[in-house]
């Protein structure tokens, strides 16, 4: 099995405009797609990330609230999935309830270097 | 991490149920000048809840959970407020703040806090449809497009109503702590009758692929409940209860298989909520009110219909005797409509001219007069009539179940007169 990281990418704005009730359910598919991904041995760990955050830049160590001037898109949070392959990483990340809500995932391999 | 359990369910709308909770309790603190404030704090607690329990699972009493965090951050909102207020706060007042707003957080309390703020969503400079919008928002946790969808208005019409509707609470509304209102039987009864009509609103308006319009029954219930718990009302929160749980008994019924409106005749019985119709008797047992008030006989009514087996044992006489009490008490045209149908089910009534009769009344414009219209002509065997009645009411209904319902009725007399 390897492990690959998945990377949330959201509109992090979007989280105000969001009802009680579509939270609910939204959490509610999240709980349910952790669930299947357990009983298949596909997770590993994951966690939220607040939606503030800094960035760092070049030598000259500029400090910004954002990569980008009108963005408000960002990471929201990351899972460690358990997979064969890339390929197979891919599918069990399509699954993810964030992408009905106008997210995004980014899939990388993590190389395990112990 | 409680991956490897089984995954704890939260309950049917918990967010929005304890929404209203948390909105109390924090308006309680801060009063309802700062509304905005207490409704972002709500906010803020959800959305605490939404990116931690998407990753690491629900909590074990998630009601618990965030009242708790409701509660830390009001906390925190009142420290900020004190340091801005006064530069030299000193220690012990701001710590004193925990103490101080604990006991507004007992059970108890919350639902006073709750029954309080309904009375004062339900206030009477509002309109009705303005009250019910208000409480579905500060009480429900509805949002503006569920407001919008529930009211069949459109999201920005909902978001105006509830600016104005806000002002108005934050002019009327006393200062923190809020002690306003006094319980008097007049605002328990106006807030009944908001209810009512919020239950009429979920009810007329079903479609049928929006479950919302069955949640703004269930809200409704909820807040009745809520009134029966918290305050006497002799008898008529009770009776309000038992009228609701009647006519959601008959919600499984209500449309055939394939989505259409079926009307009481065509209902299948069997699939009316017994449980239901237990709870509504056991509210009707507790309602029995002194004077008969205009929920209490409502809901005779409803039952009625509850225990006739199938349409023809209806007792016809006695529920347009209970009409004739209700029109004496509540003289009101969609009443008379209402006791003009009944009766037409007697023999040697003269239903068609009652009717003309309620033409120059605040009907004139509903669709549901020319549908009686038709329905009695229909029964007496004149299909033309009938046709030319439901072609009228077509033209006025407004939902999509009420105009389907319509066309039917207009093709089944059609093929029965050419």
């Amino acid at each position: 099995m390897k492990e690959f990281l998945m990377l949330i990418r959201e509109d992090l704005d979007n989280y105000g405009k969001m009802t009680p009730q579509q939270m609910q359910e939204d959490i509610e598919r999240h709980v349910k797609w952790v669930e299947t991904l357990v009983q298949q041995g596909h997770f590993k760990g994951g966690n939220p990330l607040t939606p503030a955050g800094k960035y760092i830049k070049s030598s000259e160590r500029m400090i910004t609230d954002g990569p980008y001037i009108e963005a408000k898109e960002g990471v929201s949070g990351f899972y460690f999935l358990l997979a064969p392959s890339l390929e197979e990483a891919t599918r069990i990340a399509r699954g993810c309830p964030s992408l009905d809500y106008g997210g995004m995932v980014e899939i990388r391999e993590v190389i395990l270097t112990e | 991490m409680p991956h490897t359990d089984p995954i704890p369910q939260l309950a049917a709308h918990l967010f929005r149920e304890h929404s209203g909770k948390m909105v109390a309790v924090l308006s309680r603190l801060f009063g309802l000048q700062d509304i905005d404030k207490v409704m972002d704090i709500v906010q803020d607690t959800f959305e605490a809840a939404l990116t931690s329990w998407r990753f690491s699972g629900m909590p074990d009493h998630p009601p618990a959970w965030l009242m708790q965090v409701a509660k830390h951050k009001a906390i925190n909102y009142l420290k900020q407020e004190q340091r801005r207020s006064s530069a030299h706060a000193s220690l012990p007042a701001i710590q004193g703040i925990e103490q101080e707003i604990e006991p507004f957080f007992a059970p108890g309390e919350i639902r006073d806090s709750q029954l309080k703020l309904l009375l004062l969503c339900c206030h009477p400079v509002l309109s009705p449809r303005n009250q019910i919008a208000l409480t579905l928002y500060v009480l429900c946790g509805f949002g503006v497009p569920e407001i919008a969808n529930a009211l069949l208005i459109q999201p920005e019409a909902a978001k105006k109503i509830l600016t104005r509707s806000k002002a108005l609470l934050r002019r009327e509304a006393l200062p923190a702590p809020f002690s306003l209102p006094v319980l008097s039987p007049e605002r328990l009864h106006t807030t009944l009758m908001v209810l009512y009509l919020m239950f009429n609103e979920g009810y007329k308006s079903t479609r049928k692929k929006a479950t919302i319009d069955n949640d703004l029954c269930y809200e409704a219930l909820r807040l009745a409940k809520l009134v029966a718990e918290q305050a006497g009302t002799g008898g008529e929160a009770e009776a309000l209860i038992a009228l609701m749980f009647f006519n959601l008994s008959r919600f499984p019924a209500r449309f055939s298989l394939t989505g259409t409106q079926l009307s009481l005749e065509e209902q299948d019985r069997s699939r009316w909520n017994k449980v239901f119709i237990e709870e509504a008797y056991y509210y009707l047992g507790r309602a029995m009110p002194q004077q008969p008030n205009r929920f209490y006989l409502e809901a005779l009514i409803a039952s009625q219909h509850c225990r006739a087996a199938c349409f023809a044992d209806t007792d016809w006489p006695g529920i347009a005797a209970l009409y004739r009490q209700l029109e004496r008490l509540y003289p009101s045209s969609m009443v008379t409509l209402n006791r003009i149908l009944a009766e037409s089910y007697l023999p040697g009534s003269r239903s068609l001219d009652d009717l003309r009769g309620l033409r120059s009344s605040d009907l004139e414009a509903n669709f549901m007069l020319p549908a009686a219209e038709g329905d009695i002509c229909r029964r007496m065997g004149l299909m033309a009539d009938a046709c030319d009645a439901y072609t009228r009411a077509l033209a006025l209904a407004a939902t999509p179940a009420d105009k389907e319902f319509l066309a039917q009725r207009i093709a089944q007399c059609r093929m029965l007169f050419s």
